[in-house]
Order: C-alpha cells, then structure tokens, then sequence
C-alpha cells in the first residue's frame, strides 16, 4: 500500500471536474483573454507603436497569457478545496489510504492542467493573430512551471483557510488581478516615472511577467535568472506552506 | 423499488475471496487482534472542548458493536479519531492490530459519515469508482466493483446522475455503497438511518446483518434504541466522553434491572 494508486485517482478526479465545467473552466477565460488581444492590441496597437522593438499586439501577449494562466490556477484550486471542505466530502479523500504529499500534489494538479489549457489555447490563438514569437522555449517552460506551482499552492492556501467563498474572491480580485496588471502586462515598467518603475520591483508578479515575457520575446525588463529567482523564492514556500497544511491537518480536520 | 440485493446472493459483495479471508481469518486465529482498539484518547478541541478524555475502547474482530449515547457524547469524535479526520490531542487507535495512521489500516475501515457528504460533481457510478481509486483499487477491479454495489444498492437508474439530483434516500444508499466499496474489515456507520423512512430503513438494517454474517466487523452508532438492540451483539453507552457501561442488550437490561433497552438509556445517562 503506496497510496500512488490513490494518487493518480485524486489526479483524474481533479481534472475531470475541469473537463466537466469546460465552459467555465477553460472557454470563459480563453474568451476574454482573446478580447483583450482584440480590442488592446488589434484595435489600439496600431497607434501604440512598439514596445522595444516588438510590435504592441506582440508584446502584450505574455503578460495576457500569465494573467490568465495565473488566475485560472488559482481559482480552480481555491474553488475545489473551499467546496470539498463546505461539502465535506474531503473526508472521503482525508479517511483514503494516501500520505499527506499526495494529497497536496493531487489537488494542485487541476489548477495546473485547467492554466496549462488555457495557455495552450490562447497561444494557438494568438500566434496567427499577433505572430508572437517563442523565442526561448525553455525558460518559458521554466517560468510556467513556477508560476503555476506558485498560484495553484496558493489557491489550495487560501481555499483551506476560507471560511465563504468571498474570501477566495477577494484574494483573486484585490491582490492576484491588480498586482498582474501592475507587473507590466500593458507596458515596460521602464517607461514608467519615478517612483512607480522602482516601486514596480517590489510587485511578485512583475517577475513572472518578466520570465514568461522573456521566454516569448528574448526580451524582459531584469535578468531572466532575477525573474525566475524571485518567482522560485515564492512558489517554493507556497508549496511548503500547502504541504504543512494537508500534514498537519490544520483547517481540514477539528 | 426493488430493494437491496442479497449480499450473499446474487451479488457477491465482499468478493469471494475478501469474505472467505475474513471468515478464516476469525476462525483459524483465535487471539487475533480487535477490529479496533482505542487506549487513551484525549481529543481537545480548538476552542478548548473535550470531547473525549482518556478514552479506551477495544471492539472484537467479526463483531457488531454499538455505540449509544446522547449528541456531545463524543461517537463521532470517536469515528473521526479513527479515521483520520481529526487531529487527536493523544492517545493510541490501532485497527486490526495496525496504528490508525498507516495506509493500511486506512485501507482497512470503511466509513459512512452521518451528514450526505457526496462529491456533487460526480455521477453516482463515478462517486464508488474515484472512491474505490484512492484507496488502492484497480481501475478495471473497481469499476466492476461499483457495478455491483450500483445493482445492490438499487441504483441502476440513477447510475449516471449526479448526487444533488438524487433523492434523500438514494444518496444514503450511495453513502452506504460508498463505504463498502473497497471491500473494508471494519464498516463503521455513523448513524446510517438518521432520517430514512421505515421501508428503507429495513432495508438498511436486512443488509447490514448479511454484511456481518459474511464477516466483516461492524461499529454502528444509532439514536434509534430498538436499531441497537436488534442488530448489535454488544452495546456501549457512552456519556461525556466515557463508556458508562458496556454489555449486551440483555446484559445491560439486567444490570441496571430495566425491562427495556430505553430504560437503561434513562438511568444510564442520568
């Protein structure tokens, strides 16, 4: 008895809740993402220019992507947990033969597979509209995976400790939307004045903005290995933080 | 309604091999060790609650075992002791001889909860194969599994459905086949007919004795004074966190010179 076997079953549960809720979990997002790209890009682009060279569509397609991706992960984990908890049926998973790092791995799973769709399609979709390049394949690969273990941790986070579902919303539209908007989704903090491109160094999400620009682009406004550090420095603890939840049963078990 | 399926007939629940184990098991080890065995539990609760206070129990391999007691007593502190969903302040809780905490002894116990806790974005069918998944079954083992439980337990017809669109009824039914669905030594039931209708209920009861006659140890804990006295073979009274007595219903009649299992109740609890 592993519990491996459980761990797999928690996965495929995990994720068929994001293939039963597609519409909600992966079209909706998809959807408005896309509009952004329309409405920011195709229509005000023409007149914005270029953001260091690449075209304003382009440039603003990696940040578009982040958000999404980011929210996605976070909602969906957050979502699950808080409504296993309200329900109780996450005794039935509590009570099964698996260890507690099972447990945190396969609910994180569902927030990460539902982002990587997300990203997978608004890529497919943005490629021809914008022609967005991948120019570095692998840190952008880097940046997703922490990014997403990053907010998916965090959604389980805040999910455990809710208490309603408004306060899973209030994290997601008070802190995740405005720091992501303010990371430099839009623009190049570098052409922000003073003090508000130094103050944009002390926003999380600028990093991981800045390392999936990176990948996209070749291009991002601090070091590749900075963005990816600060964003590492952060999903790790995160990480951790979930782990000790589901091990020391804290807010899931009296 | 067609009721629930003879467990030893037409369905085979506990897999032939699972209730031939059992029944040898008991047979062949006489001093195996207790379905269940509880020393010392203190559960403390957040807000400074005792629910249970160094607290031993210790249920028989192949028995059934009945748990009586008033809301508050501390039943369902016990259950959720034993199975992993609370955080026990201290104590010891061994199942068949292993810690509660190993996978194994997990594996082991089965649990329907008092409160309908189905996962409302699963079918009914779905609800016993991810259920039977992780707690080690086989893909193949347990969608077979989950046929037969959904042909026991009557609910062929809404085997496609999901729980909120079930009847109450139903979905005590899937809790029940829920808890079975792994095919586990020890079945607790933490009130299982709390507000089922008396057709049903009967139904419940008739399938229950059949699981224990083909083995498998039960620990049931009822309001319903007569359910205790019908099906179980020994009976504990519980009271603020402490067994007060423990007997047979007719053990218990007799040491407290009662005529009924609900007189003992009174003066047990007075």
């Amino acid at each position: 008895m592993t519990g491996n076997a459980g761990l797999l079953w928690l996965m495929r549960r995990e994720v068929l809740r994001v293939t039963k809720l597609w519409s909600q979990t992966v079209l909706a997002p998809v959807v408005s993402s896309i509009l952004f790209i329309l409405v920011f890009g195709l229509s005000l682009g023409g007149r914005l220019g270029s953001v260091g060279g690449v075209a304003y569509e382009a440039f603003i397609v990696p940040g578009l992507i982040t958000m999404a991706m980011v929210q996605a992960a976070y909602n969906n984990n957050a979502s699950t947990i808080f409504q296993a908890r309200s329900d109780r049926y996450v005794n039935d998973v509590l009570s099964a033969p698996m260890h507690p790092w099972q447990l945190n791995l396969g609910y994180n799973v569902g927030g990460i597979v539902r982002a990587i769709a997300i990203g997978a399609a608004l890529l497919a979709l943005s490629a021809p509209l914008t022609g967005v390049p991948v120019e570095r394949p692998f840190a952008l690969a880097a940046a997703v995976a922490l990014g997403l273990v990053l907010f998916s941790a965090l959604g389980l986070v805040v999910g455990i400790f809710a208490d309603q579902w408004d306060h899973t919303t209030f994290i997601s539209n008070i802190l995740i939307l405005p720091l992501t908007f303010l990371g430099g989704v839009f623009y190049s903090v570098e052409m922000l004045p003073a003090p508000w491109e130094e103050l944009s160094h002390f926003n999380p999400i600028f990093y991981l903005v800045q390392a999936v620009r990176f990948g996209f682009l070749g291009t991002s406004d601090v070091s590749v290995w900075l963005a990816l550090g600060v964003t590492a420095a952060l999903a790790v603890p995160t990480y951790a933080w979930a782990q000790w939840l589901f091990s020391s049963g804290r807010r899931l078990k009296a | 309604m067609a009721g629930i399926a003879n467990p030893n007939g037409q369905h085979d629940l506990f897999g032939a091999a699972g209730a031939a184990s059992a029944a040898v098991s008991l047979e062949r080890v006489p001093d195996a060790p207790p379905a269940l065995s509880v020393t010392g539990l203190t559960k403390r609760y957040d807000d400074g609650t005792v629910a249970l206070r160094d607290f031993d129990l210790e249920v028989p391999a192949g028995s059934f075992f009945g748990l009586l007691g008033p809301n508050g007593a501390g039943k369902t502190t016990l259950i959720s002791a034993v199975c992993n969903l609370i955080r026990v302040t201290d104590g010891d809780i061994r199942v068949f001889g292993q810690p509660a905490s190993t996978l194994l002894a997990r594996s082991w116990v089965g649990l329907a909860e008092q409160d309908i806790n189905l996962d409302r974005f699963l079918t009914v069918r779905e609800t016993l194969v991810y259920h039977g998944g992780w707690f080690g079954m086989a893909g193949r083992d347990a969608e077979a599994r989950a046929e037969e439980m959904i042909d026991v337990f009557d609910l062929r017809a809404k085997a496609d459905v999901r729980s909120p669109r079930l009847s109450g009824g139903m979905r005590r039914r899937l809790l029940l086949a829920r808890a079975l669905m792994h095919r586990p030594r020890l079945v607790i039931l933490d009130e299982p007919t709390a507000g089922v209708d008396f057709e049903l209920r009967q139904e419940l009861w008739s399938y229950i004795r059949k699981l224990h006659a083909a083995g498998t140890t039960i620990l049931l804990t009822t309001h319903y004074l007569e359910e205790a006295e019908s099906l179980c073979k020994e009976i504990a009274l519980i009271r603020h966190g402490e067994v007060v007595a423990r007997d047979s219903a007719d053990g218990l009649r007799e040491h407290y010179g009662a005529d009924t299992l609900a007189d003992v109740y009174v003066r047990a609890m007075s």
